[in-house]
């Protein structure tokens, strides 16, 4: 109570002896702070350069390097591609990405957790004259559009399970998709265009970008 | 877990493996051990990509997991694993000092790969070391395997804990989660292969083609082909070796900058002769006798026995510690005080800071109140010999900043602030800490500012990738010199400064990552030594 009635008067009490830390009469303090530091404080001594030499170059090259391998390797999870505005015709021919979030690169199953298998869904095409009809009746409307949607040319031959589905589908469907294995090799050797043909003239359009007098036809 | 090392962990992830598992991984830091359906449920994933990640990170060493008692699995990440991809450039070219580029490569691959069995490994840096040879010429897998044999024995790798066995036909369902057991004995043993055979050159098609070739060519491949001879053994790098590889390189040097170089190379001699015989966070090196030291000297080093047990003596009575006499059978035994000299290199690097960051005075005050302990702040000006205003700024400034601690002595139990000793001392321990958390947020920093300058030039660049790849796929179809000439221009010479510079900032910004990993090792392998293992 004493201490605050000495506002105003000169420089606050505090509860102990001040000049047992230093701060002898009369010396003023310095200001007090009433923002938080700012975010790029100045810097009164400069930092020493870098080190150079062999090594460090290297060491950069290797880090570098490093960071851009990474990026093409299958532990690259690429967040899937959002869906293009209007369903295109190349769609059909082009590599997209792994089906239904399928990896790219085999892991040993037998050193993970059975949960973490992930089924992939055999691509079925328009093949009514070859299956039985009773499979069709058996697979949820939902999958077969899903499936229609997402056509690829890789070749899955991993089938993995997953305990999601119940388990009567699971085998049945499994033993489809081996069957169904020969006829998707036999459907891709079906279209006579090899793909790396296939251009789909997204970069025809992009030099010509500069001169927009012309109108484009 | 502090908020600096979830950011940079965040980050490292980010760069490396993409969003998704960043999320991952982040959440299981953040979080500890957590089911897969909680992760889920938690970071709003749907379980597929959950799955993906869980998988990636597995593969890499970075999430490990465990089956409860109840019958589900958890997965946790340690977030110092994490932390240890900023320093894979340094186990690489570590790894390229010495076992040349072979070494280098199979480290590289299984850093890449996380873990590989042996034949994978060979194969694959054999097809990448032809890639690299002049035409015509193979690399062949025999030398590829004796140098992996060679980083086997030195331990420089090592194999992943393994797979139970499986019978072929077993009654019970198998459990949710394999449990992986590590075998003491077998870590380093090398499985006893026979690989024949020479590394392959891709061909030199369009890519396209080739990965099309290489896809119809392995299923084939695949549907013949029967499991590895050494399916099952797969191999990680050590990092735990190669810390003490740099530990002990970096007492070398330490030694000889303080001292000469013979005197070093006896410190290397010895350390090399306690490698295996000392675990890695032992306090001091077994005793090694003068007689032992003397023999196992470098042959190029022909010095009198006399001048090495002088050189000893001197070592051991060095104020700094680094090498201690234990007895005195067999010429003298000698130890190596780890602990005490990667203290030292914690100091020495406080210090430094201290001196860059607050100028030659401040340092004085710090080294002086390293050596005496506890001082008062009148103590402080008198040893210092430093005007008393100065040394008082100079004191608040490193107060503020936790370099410095102030510990209270108080001469009355009411702990009355008059009559209350007050000493400035310094906290080895807990500055470290704080400098450790410092250079976390630095290398946080350091990244995120190098990815907001390659966000910024990001049309710059691709224009100069598309640039590179018609003037690469011109030239391959021969063309003539205008044409190519007039595809060069079409970046602008401005461009071309700004693509200059951009290029000289990243670099600096990686060098600089890699030298504040260097000062994070040396203040980890500090905190390290002094938690006491249970």
């Amino acid at each position: 109570m004493a201490g605050r009635g000495g506002r105003g008067r000169g420089r606050s009490q505090m509860t102990f002896n001040v000049e047992a830390v230093g701060i002898g009469k009369g010396d003023s303090l310095p200001p007090s702070t009433l923002q938080p530091s700012p975010l790029f404080p100045p810097m009164e001594y400069k930092p020493v350069p870098l080190q150079t030499g062999e090594e460090v170059e290297y060491m950069l090259a290797l880090k570098q390097e490093l960071r851009g391998a990474m990026k093409n390797l299958p532990y690259y999870v690429k967040p899937a591609a959002p869906k293009k505005d209007v369903e295109r015709y190349s769609d059909k021919y082009q590599m997209s990405g792994p089906i239904d979030n399928a990896i790219d690169w085999n892991p040993d199953w037998r050193r993970l957790p059975r949960e973490l298998k992930i089924r992939v869904r055999k691509v079925r095409k328009e093949r009514t004259t070859i299956l039985i009809p009773k499979h069709k009746q058996r697979l949820p409307v939902d999958k077969e559009e899903a499936i229609k949607k997402l056509e690829t040319l890789e070749k899955k031959e991993e089938e993995v399970t997953s305990e999601e589905e119940g388990e009567k589908e699971e085998e049945e469907e499994g033993k489809e998709e081996e069957e169904e294995e020969y006829d998707e090799e036999e459907h891709e050797e079906e279209t006579d265009y090899i793909m790396s043909y296939f251009d789909n003239g997204e970069e025809f359009g992009a030099d010509s970008d500069d001169n927009m007098d012309e109108a484009i036809y | 877990m502090t908020q600096a090392e979830i950011k940079l962990c965040s980050l490292l992830l980010q760069e490396h493996f993409g969003e998704i598992v960043e999320k991952i991984g982040t959440h299981l830091i953040k979080t500890g051990s957590q089911p897969l359906r909680v992760i889920a449920n938690d970071t709003g994933m749907s379980l597929d990509q959950v799955k993906k990640a869980l998988c990636v990170l597995i593969q890499h060493n970075l999430v490990t997991y465990q089956l409860q008692k109840r019958g589900f699995v958890e997965y946790e990440a340690p977030c110092s694993r994490v932390l240890r991809i900023l320093r894979y450039p340094r186990y690489i070219y570590t790894a390229k000092t010495l076992y040349s580029d072979m070494g280098e490569l199979i480290v590289e691959e299984l850093l890449l790969n996380g873990k590989m069995t042996m034949s994978a490994a060979v194969r694959k840096v054999a097809d990448r070391l032809t890639e690299t040879m002049e035409d015509g010429k193979t690399m062949d897998y025999g030398e590829v395997s004796n140098t992996f044999v060679r980083l086997a024995d030195t331990h420089f790798i090592q194999r992943c804990p393994m797979a139970p066995e499986t019978t072929e036909t077993s009654d019970a369902p198998p459990p949710p989660a394999p449990t992986l057991a590590v075998n003491e004995k077998d870590m380093y043993v090398v499985p006893n292969l026979n690989l024949i055979g020479k590394g392959k050159r891709s061909r030199s098609f369009d890519d396209e083609d080739n990965g099309e070739h290489k896809a119809k060519r392995q299923k084939q491949d695949a549907d013949s082909k029967e499991p590895p001879p050494d399916d099952g053994i797969y191999w990680q790098a050590n990092i735990d070796r190669f810390h003490q590889h740099f530990r002990d390189q970096a007492i070398v040097s330490a030694v000889a900058n303080r001292m000469d170089q013979t005197s070093s190379e006896i410190v290397r001699t010895m350390l090399r002769m306690s490698e295996i015989t000392t675990s890695s966070n032992a306090p001091y090196t077994q005793p090694l006798s003068s007689n032992e030291i003397f023999r196992s000297l470098p042959t190029g080093y022909n010095i009198v026995k006399q001048i090495l047990d002088q050189y000893l003596t001197l070592l051991a009575d060095d104020p700094l510690e680094f090498v201690g006499k234990s007895g005195d059978s067999g010429g003298g035994m000698y130890v190596i005080n780890l602990h005490k000299a990667l203290a030292t290199l914690a100091t020495a690097t406080l210090e430094s800071i201290v001196q860059e960051r607050f100028g030659s005075r401040c340092a004085r005050i710090f080294r002086l109140l390293l050596r005496k302990k506890h001082l008062e702040q009148k103590q402080v000006e008198d040893f210092a010999m430093i005007p008393a205003k100065e040394a008082k700024d100079m004191l608040y400034k490193m107060l503020s900043e936790n370099f410095v601690s102030l510990q209270e002595i108080p001469k009355t139990p009411d702990h009355a602030p008059s009559r209350t000793f007050y000493l400035y001392t310094v906290n080895t321990l807990s500055s470290a800490r704080m400098l450790l958390h410092r250079c976390y947020k630095s290398v946080a920093n350091l990244i995120e500012r190098r990815q907001y300058e390659t966000k910024e030039n990001k049309r710059l660049l691709e224009k100069s990738q598309r640039v590179e790849a018609i003037l690469a796929s011109m030239q391959a179809t021969g063309a003539e010199e205008v044409q190519l000439q007039e595809i060069e221009e079409m970046i602008t010479a401005p461009e071309r400064q700004q693509l200059e510079n951009l290029k000289r900032n990243v670099n600096k910004i990686d060098a600089s990552e890699n030298q504040v990993d260097e000062t994070i090792f040396v203040l980890e392998s500090y905190i390290e030594s002094t938690v006491k293992k249970l």
